[in-house]
């Protein structure tokens, strides 16, 4: 589908089909560091417009953290705060026209679930030490060897799964897109994009929430 | 909001249950996918040519259910939190 594209901003810039991603990654990374650039020089005590708008979504998303994971998820909702702003915006960049989603491209969305993979794995060790060992050995020590196997394989499925989850959804949607497009141009994807809106924003939030999981999972007891 | 009341998408209860239920079937997949594929490179590496794969796979396919099993258990107690915090009245959130 790449290219049926009629024009994409990143040919401005010398990019190609092969690494055009890399690209609009930046370009999304560069929109969130200029919001927050513009917002911390005029914090107000009564909000409005995008300081409102900020405040609801991460103030929402610490609200959740810390219902789920309890108090000790103030300590992680940085990082897993600025994983799911970061997806929303590279998701609904597929749906601005000359832009493209960099999370519609695999390695984009593996690099992101290697991250989330060795950040909780780094979590859990320097909570529990050597200790760590026992969120892998299952609920009795008797069944420890049948158990770390199947617990290794049980945590490597999981970035697998979270990059092939994001990734499956928005190119899927990309090239529906792509398909309603060549179909009745124009007129047949404005009713996509809402449903399309509405299903990036919540592979965002599922990426947001597996990562939040595997947070708690490493940071509370084993079993 | 217009979103709010088409869709019900920024309800809280609605998008919890909906993001735990379709990361389910993945997260099987994954698993038996991520046990053949060990299993395979442990073949690959120690040429024991069909044991790896078949033990590993069958760790893989454990490794799945599992994972659907404490997906569902989780599903089940988010929900049944939802249903306790209903009982009380909440403040409107706009």
């Amino acid at each position: 589908m790449d290219q049926m594209h009629p024009l994409l901003f990143s040919q401005f810039f010398g990019f190609n089909e092969s690494n055009k991603h890399l690209f609009y990654t930046w370009l999304a990374m560069a929109i969130l560091f200029s919001v927050g650039l513009m917002l911390r020089g005029r914090m107000r005590l009564v909000p409005t417009g995008l300081q409102n708008l900020c405040e609801v979504v991460i103030g929402g998303l610490e609200d959740f953290t810390v219902a789920t994971v309890g108090e000790q998820g103030r300590k992680i909702f940085g990082i897993i705060c600025a994983i799911f702003l970061f997806i929303l915006v590279m998701n609904i960049m597929g749906l601005v026209p000359g832009c493209d989603a960099p999370t519609a491209n695999i390695n984009t969305t593996a690099a992101m679930a290697l991250t989330v993979f060795v950040y909780y794995n780094y979590v859990g060790l320097r909570r529990w030490g050597p200790g760590y060992i026992k969120h892998f050995m299952g609920p009795m020590l008797p069944l420890a060897p049948l158990m770390l196997p199947i617990e290794l394989v049980s945590h490597c499925a999981r970035p697998l799964s979270l990059t092939l989850r994001l990734f499956g959804n928005i190119r899927g949607e990309e090239i529906v897109l792509m398909l309603f497009f060549f179909m009745a141009p124009v007129f047949s994807t404005v009713p996509v994009y809402f449903l399309f809106f509405i299903a990036k924003s919540l592979q965002a939030f599922i990426f947001f929430m597996l990562t939040m999981i595997y947070l708690q999972g490493a940071m509370e007891h084993a079993h | 909001m217009f979103f709010q009341r088409l869709f019900g998408i920024t309800d809280k209860s609605y998008l919890n249950a909906l993001s735990r239920a379709g990361s389910i079937g993945l997260h099987m997949v994954s698993g038996i996918a991520v046990g053949a594929l060990m299993g395979y490179g442990i073949d690959q590496w120690l040429d024991t040519k069909p044991w790896g794969t078949g033990i590993f796979l069958i760790f893989g396919i454990i490794a799945g259910f599992k994972n659907v099993y404490l997906d569902t258990k989780r599903l089940v107690i988010s929900q049944e939190e939802e249903d306790k915090n209903a009982g009380t009245p909440q403040k409107k959130n706009k």
